[in-house]
């Protein structure tokens, strides 16, 4: 009867302190990953506070008069006209050309293109 | 029996002792232990249950991993902590946003040398004076701000002096990269992220809730011709300011927006009065013939006149005390595309007068040119018609005198002449790809079919030459206007103004430009056809590439015949003679 309690009592100690062990383990785990969670949130807020100011930063390097300025300074650059724009089909193939006008073979390319 | 359980008062009732006499086999007793037996049971059961529901429970936590992430979903990443919804342009591009930058407070409690204190810190922060400060640090209050929105080099100079009791709170500060872009549209919002003007204001709500940026129908590019442009035109022609709109004729986007002179929106407070007024939808103005194109489109929808109708401009009208006088006066009849192109005023009065005011008064509602439209920005003007509707008024309305109206709702009646015929209400947002516009049908697309050959005779032929932007197929139609001063039409003071739109055999964009008394030049008079029209022609030229429109040739076939008009016939004489 006694030996009968001993190995009970001896068995659930067994299973408490695993449990116990079990659970401690449990808890350390999760302040752990509470404190991960934290810095992951801090990182993310930073970066995104970081994208922020890169935007409004590219916003502001991106600005067109600030682009025209330099523009004007380095490039010298002047809007595109309509004149300067054309269509592939515009341009005349040379063999149609000359087979047209005779004249053109010994001509150089026409340059009329563009309307 | 009973002094064997009575033997110990404190023993409890429900322990039943290691049998050592004979066990009770009747009576009470036994019907007593009965009961607690089973309900000893019942305990422990319950006992058994709870631990191994938490043995399981931890078995479950510990030894699988694959409860992370239905954990990770209960704990949900930080959620972004923005005062204030980004404003972006129709292409992404950030118009306004909102920092994190440092303001300071103290508690005064805690600041030993409150003199010193506030001397140092008035070096820091020129906004405030010292005296400014110190009072602040001397209230028996235990918060303080003593200067909100430091810049990093401030920050940096506060930490310098480590003055124990001065601490910062981050705060969020409205940026505006742009500057004076777009200021108008964007607005501006207070210290507190409360707005204050512009989009800021009139989605105040919206950019206090939403946590997605608020997209804009502006176009950066496009604002940044139609301002440098209408700023080039605004100097070269010394005028007291200038006003640009470009819209989409199809949906009513408002694409570009400039009201000069502007200021930096991150200088707000000190911009003076005359910046911040909102030119293009708050203020209402007589637009003088560009009325014609409004005037043209009634008489020819309600079929009181043809594009073959002709009306007699020989002579000045003289009505109630006033005379309507042509500005080039050609002294004919003439025929209603000549008294469009020749923007002729007497022409004009007497369509309308044939019309009568009625159909008038109707038509002009219909393009939404007597009520202020529905639009988000919260600077509106609301127009100023001819009350009581006279006959003289009708006919000062017909080229534009008399009736006041904002360059929002001009673009917008134009478009609705020009598209087929559909008003599509103003709007500064964005409209969703693929969302089909609701439109109200205001004209008859055979109106506007003629309207579109009407506004390209003007630029082809007539007083809006200047607005050619060659391959674009340019039309429009110039507007000067006296401006009233003390209840009388000042000559000198002129607003001079031209609204295009292109391409005129597929109209897609409407571009308008008023200057506001700008000086002639010599060769160069202050009107809207000299003035105005250039700066349209350069802004459609720039534009063009930009909203992928590629030029065309002007004279070929299929242009000619969409846009020619027909030669007046003998009808048309006799219609105007009745």
């Amino acid at each position: 009867m006694i030996g009968m309690i001993r190995l009970g009592t001896v068995l659930w100690i067994v299973v408490i302190a695993a449990v116990g062990y079990a659970m401690f383990q449990v808890k350390f785990e999760v302040t752990r990953l509470d404190q991960h969670l934290g810095d992951i949130n801090r990182d993310i807020a930073a970066s995104r506070e970081a994208t922020r100011v890169l935007n409004a930063e590219w916003s502001l390097l991106s600005d067109p008069q600030r682009l025209d300025r330099l523009n004007q300074s380095y490039l010298h650059l002047t809007p595109v006209t309509g004149a300067q724009i054309g269509r592939i089909d515009q341009i005349p193939l040379r063999a149609q050309a000359v087979a047209q006008n005779p004249q053109l073979a010994s001509a150089p390319m026409p340059s009329k293109g563009a309307p | 029996m009973s002094q064997l359980i009575g033997d110990n008062p404190c023993r409890p009732r429900h322990f039943r002792p290691a049998p050592c006499g004979p066990a009770p086999t009747e009576g009470p007793a036994k019907d007593a232990l009965e009961i607690s037996h089973t309900r000893l049971l019942i305990a422990g059961a319950l006992f058994v249950l709870a631990f191994m529901t938490i043995a399981a429970r931890l078995i479950e936590v510990g030894g699988f991993k694959s409860a992370d992430l239905h954990i990770a979903r209960l704990h949900p990443a930080a959620k972004p902590d923005i005062a204030r919804a980004d404003i972006v342009d129709r292409n992404g591009t950030l118009l306004a946003t909102t920092l994190d930058v440092p303001s300071l407070f103290a508690n005064p409690k805690q600041v030993q040398d409150k003199r010193g204190t506030a001397h140092a810190l008035a070096a820091i922060l020129p906004e405030t004076s010292e005296a400014e400060l110190y009072a602040r640090l001397t209230s028996d209050k235990s918060f303080v701000w003593l200067g909100r929105q430091l810049t990093p080099r401030q920050e940096y100079a506060v930490n310098q002096l480590g003055i124990p009791g001065l601490d910062f709170a981050t705060e969020g500060k409205r940026v505006y990269p742009k500057g004076n872009l777009a200021a108008h549209v964007v607005g501006y919002s207070g210290i507190d992220n409360n707005g204050l003007a512009g989009i800021e204001r009139g989605l105040d709500d919206t950019l206090k809730m939403q946590t997605g940026p608020v997209q804009l129908s502006i176009d950066a590019r496009l604002q940044y011709i139609l301002r440098s442009e209408t700023a080039r035109q605004m100097a070269q022609f010394e005028a007291q300011a200038a006003t640009g709109l470009i819209m989409d004729v199809h949906t009513g986007e408002v694409l570009a927006l400039v009201s000069l002179p502007d200021f930096d929106l991150n200088a707000a407070g000190s911009a003076k009065p005359e910046a911040m007024f909102d030119r293009a939808t708050l203020g209402v103005y007589e637009v003088g013939s560009i009325f014609k194109i409004f005037n043209t489109a009634m008489a020819l929808d309600a079929h009181t006149a043809t594009l073959a109708s002709r009306y007699d401009a020989t002579k000045p009208i003289e009505i109630a005390g006033f005379t309507i006088h042509d500005d080039h006066p050609l002294k004919r009849w003439l025929s209603v595309p000549e008294i469009f192109e020749y923007s002729s005023n007497i022409g004009a009065a007497k369509m309308a007068a044939e019309a009568g005011t009625e159909r008038q008064r109707d038509m002009l509602g219909r393009l939404g040119l007597l009520h202020a439209p529905s639009f988000e920005l919260p600077e509106l003007g609301v127009p100023m018609i001819p009350r009581p509707w006279l006959p003289i008024s009708t006919m000062t309305v017909a080229f534009g005198h008399g009736i006041s109206v904002s360059l929002l709702q001009v673009a917008s009646a134009t478009s609705a002449a020009i598209n087929g015929g559909m008003l599509y209400p103003p709007t500064i947002l964005k409209r969703p790809d693929g969302v089909p516009v609701q439109g109200q049908r205001v004209l008859s697309p055979q109106t506007s079919t003629d309207m579109r050959k009407l506004l390209r005779l003007v630029v082809e032929d007539g007083t809006g030459k200047y607005a050619d932007a060659p391959g674009y197929v340019v039309g429009g139609k110039t507007g000067t206007a006296e401006k009233a001063e003390n209840g009388r039409y000042a000559t000198h003071a002129l607003m001079s103004s031209f609204v295009g739109a292109f391409p005129m055999n597929d109209p897609r964009y409407v571009v308008i430009v008023m200057l506001d008394e700008p000086k002639p030049h010599p060769g160069a008079s202050a009107t809207g056809g000299m003035v105005a029209a250039p700066a349209v022609a350069r802004i459609i030229e720039r534009m063009a590439p930009i909203v992928g429109i590629q030029p065309v040739d002007e004279n070929s076939p299929e242009i000619r015949r969409s846009l020619m008009v027909g030669s007046p016939s003998p009808q048309g004489r006799k219609l105007a003679a009745n």
